[in-house]
């Protein structure tokens, strides 16, 4: 049931769809014209404040993977796989841009869509034509942006430079083109030439003087990369089975976003040290074929898009768009072995107190403020470093809610220095940042949290509830809560008529330093008898206050 | 109907193991080129395969299987696509290509019999009565599956000094090379998981990696169908 969006329209995502695991997908057809589409991670004041979320063809992903390219599929010219949940707090906005590649203006475009596809089903299009357009080179096709939640808007904006100028406008850094005398004639020869005719025309004479259009495609820098011995070309094809060309390893990570290649190797001198895990010599011509990255068992290519030689490789199978497992990684597989076959599940990088490894894995970092947690007893699948645990009395909640309903929430207090990972069969794991908020979780769905939060635990009472009451736990502070759903949750604002199942419910918010009495208020009985549905909660509160529902009921 | 259902048609076969999705994994089958998998994992098959339970080969490697019920394994030959599956949990594909790993026994799906690969049992840990921790240690030039209770994460041992702690019952594999012990539980006083099977840790120490599922269900699905 896809929606379509008109330019200007405007979205909730949670509106449209409850995932947050979604497929962007671009299509343009213009007839002659290439173009670059890309992701520009915005921070709140909109400007593209840390490189590493420009995420185009020469970086197809973030740090943390919450957004990566993931090339032309399904019909397609470009997709891109967004995982808001996982997105920094920092980022605020990703904006979704498409710029041509070579001449051509936007009104030479015959059709394009931008489409949102969640869970297989494409639930938002933003259809546009040339005809909106006149001589823009680029266009901001759609936002996802945070206001409270993330939305989806379909903005539609042309813009008249190119991709430089679009990075430009979003703050980040233009390197100038570099005169390209350092390229040496030697290196142009041992590559064969790029097969596709709508190669950039900047292969076609590398030894020109710089080269005056601002032709925003590092892909020189690819192929002219040094032709140094490739230390994990020499696996064997996988048996059985026919190696597929592969593409160039999209693994050149400049450490600024640049659009000419400042930083790129002197063509063919200095091989760099390899950044990133990159292996020198995995680059390619796309030409050639390579034995494939053998630790991946991945289908053959798709057919390369027209327009620059080193797609990502489309790891996905057709209809499954959201498949991570096949997603491109840019840390360039080393060969076959049980390292690359497990470099996708590598740890993310360390640097804050809670990291989300995935969606049901937690690794908090106790050296990060130093500060104890406490965690549900049992919820510890993995810790590094001198870390202890303490048996947390009851005293508080587990007395309690033990003694009351005969379930044991016990905490364990992790203190020390180093990592503790956190996991509790296999429910998704939310982390709530309250910053002096007051959000209420219902007890059994609690799995961690920061000590320094303060926490009280509420009964909720009323006839029918097993046990004879709810019990809920209220945080309140500066800290974060680990939060813990049966499946994927749906989020819904309170209204006047706002009920939920006291089974399947797992978190409110106790609006702003508000008392969570006031708000919830048991109306027992409410559906009695048939529907087997004896026991639901009310929920009252000013707009803006959301309950949080998991597809499960304990 | 068709359309709906055309996105799920397998892919091009490219290797000898591939995910199809999350959850399954497609092997090429081809004859002298052999596959033991998980008795039970097997969810369809195209070609002529056939089905071999705890075939001699393995029971000779395979003695040391705790339950003394013969090895929940099956060899697989014969010319075909293969899909395996355990209940939904995540597939993981590895191409061997000569390095070792240790497999956690409920975690291993398939792998390709001409791999060397011997069961060995965890020193110092019974992680339930009558039910040890089993692990198998494979090596060589194959394919391995793996399958974890959602998305696995891999650790590096060698990143700090510490040793590095896991659940056992959150364990997946390991590098062999790494020193294993038990750790039955922290210091005087303070017990983890006081009363729910959870005292015992296994500490890892050396260079190497510890592949560890989100979820302490151990349950062998496969097993427990019977």
């Amino acid at each position: 049931m896809a929606r379509e969006f008109q330019r200007g329209h405007k979205a909730k995502i949670s509106d449209l769809t409850a995932g947050t695991d979604l497929y962007v997908g671009v299509q343009i057809s213009a007839p002659g014209l290439t173009f670059d589409i890309s992701c520009f991670g915005l921070d709140a004041s909109e400007r593209l404040s840390d490189d590493r979320y420009f995420i185009f063809f020469n970086q197809p992903k973030s740090p943390e993977e919450s957004i990566q390219l993931l090339g032309a599929q399904a019909g397609d010219t470009e997709s891109f796989r967004v995982t808001l949940d996982r997105i920094p707090q920092q980022i605020q906005r990703l904006s979704f841009t498409a710029t041509i590649d070579g001449a051509g203006q936007m009104s030479q475009v015959a059709s394009g869509y931008i489409r949102v596809v969640a869970g297989g089903e494409e639930v938002a299009r933003y259809a546009f034509s040339g005809a909106e357009f006149s001589t823009e080179r680029a266009v901001m096709l759609g936002d996802f942006y945070l206001k409270d939640v993330w939305r989806f808007a379909a903005i539609g904006q042309g813009f008249d430079g190119g991709l430089d100028a679009l990075l430009k406008n979003f703050g980040g850094e233009v390197a100038e083109e570099e005169p390209a005398p350092a390229q040496p004639q030697a290196a142009v020869p041992s590559f064969a030439p790029p097969a596709q005719a709508s190669a950039p025309p900047a292969f076609g004479a590398p030894a020109a003087a710089p080269a005056p259009a601002p032709a925003p495609v590092p892909a020189p820098a690819q192929n002219f990369a040094p032709p140094s011995p490739a230390p994990a070309q020499n696996f064997p094809p996988p048996p059985g089975a026919t190696p597929p060309p592969a593409p160039a390893d999209p693994a050149v990570y400049a450490a600024q976003t640049i659009v000419a290649p400042v930083n790129q190797p002197p063509y063919g001198q200095q091989p760099q040290p390899p950044q990133y895990g990159q292996v020198p010599g995995q680059q390619h011509a796309p030409g050639q074929s390579a034995p494939p990255p053998p630790g991946y068992g991945q289908p053959p290519q798709a057919p390369m898009p027209p327009g620059y030689g080193q797609q990502p490789p489309s790891g996905q199978f057709p209809g499954q768009p959201q498949a991570p497992h096949g997603a491109p990684q840019g840390a360039a597989p080393q060969g076959a072995g049980v390292a690359a076959a497990l470099q996708k599940y590598r740890e993310a990088p360390t640097g804050q107190r809670w990291t989300q490894q995935n969606e049901k894995l937690i690794r908090v970092d106790l050296g990060v403020a130093d500060q104890p947690i406490l965690a549900r007893q049992g919820s510890m699948v993995l810790y590094q470093g001198k870390v202890e645990f303490g048996y947390k009395g009851a005293g508080f909640a587990g007395r309690v809610v033990g003694n009351a309903t005969g379930q044991e929430m016990q905490l364990m207090r992790c203190s020390g220095r180093g990592q503790v990972f956190l996991a509790e069969e296999g429910t998704h794991l939310h982390p709530i940042e309250l910053q002096g908020d007051a959000i209420c979780v219902s007890a059994e769905n609690v799995l961690a949290f920061d000590e320094t939060l303060q926490h009280e635990v509420r009964r909720i009472e009323g006839h029918g509830i097993p046990g004879g009451a709810l019990f809920v736990m209220q945080f309140q502070g500066t800290g974060t809560v680990i939060v813990k759903t049966h499946g994927v949750p749906v989020v819904l604002p309170v209204t006047p008529t706002t009920f939920a199942d006291c089974h399947a419910v797992v978190a409110w918010s106790a609006a702003a330093q508000a008392i969570v009495s006031s708000q919830v208020r048991m109306r027992s009985n409410a559906y009695a008898g048939s529907t087997g549905e004896s026991v639901n909660l009310q929920f009252r509160g000013a707009p803006g206050n959301f309950i949080v529902v998991q597809p499960y009921e304990v | 109907m068709n359309q709906q259902l055309a996105g799920y048609a397998p892919a091009p076969v490219a290797a000898r193991m591939e995910n199809h999705g999350h959850h399954m994994v497609k092997v090429a089958m081809q004859t002298g080129n052999d596959l033991l998998a998980r008795v039970g994992s097997m969810v369809a098959y195209e070609g002529f395969v056939q089905y071999e339970p705890n075939p001699p080969a393995v029971r000779q490697v395979a003695r040391e299987w705790m339950t003394g019920e013969g090895a929940p394994l099956m060899k697989c030959s014969g010319d075909g696509l293969l899909y395996l599956a355990d209940y939904g949990a995540d597939v993981v594909v590895i191409n061997l290509a000569g390095d070792s790993l240790s497999v956690n026994g409920t975690n291993l799906l398939a792998f390709d019999a001409s791999l060397q690969w011997g069961v060995e049992r965890v020193k110092g840990l019974a992680k339930f009565a009558g039910q040890g921790l089993w692990n198998i240690k494979i090596s060589g030039q194959g394919w391995v599956a793996l399958t974890s209770r959602g998305t696995p994460i891999v650790v590096d041992c060698g990143r700090g000094e510490d040793e590095t702690y896991v659940d056992p019952d959150a364990l997946i594999a390991w590098s062999p090379n790494l020193k294993v012990k038990g750790k039955r539980s922290f210091k005087a006083g303070s017990l983890i998981g006081r009363g729910s099977g959870e005292a015992y840790q296994m500490g890892f120490s050396g260079e190497g990696i510890v592949v560890v599922q989100p979820s302490e269900d151990s349950t062998d699905r496969l097993r427990a169908r019977g």
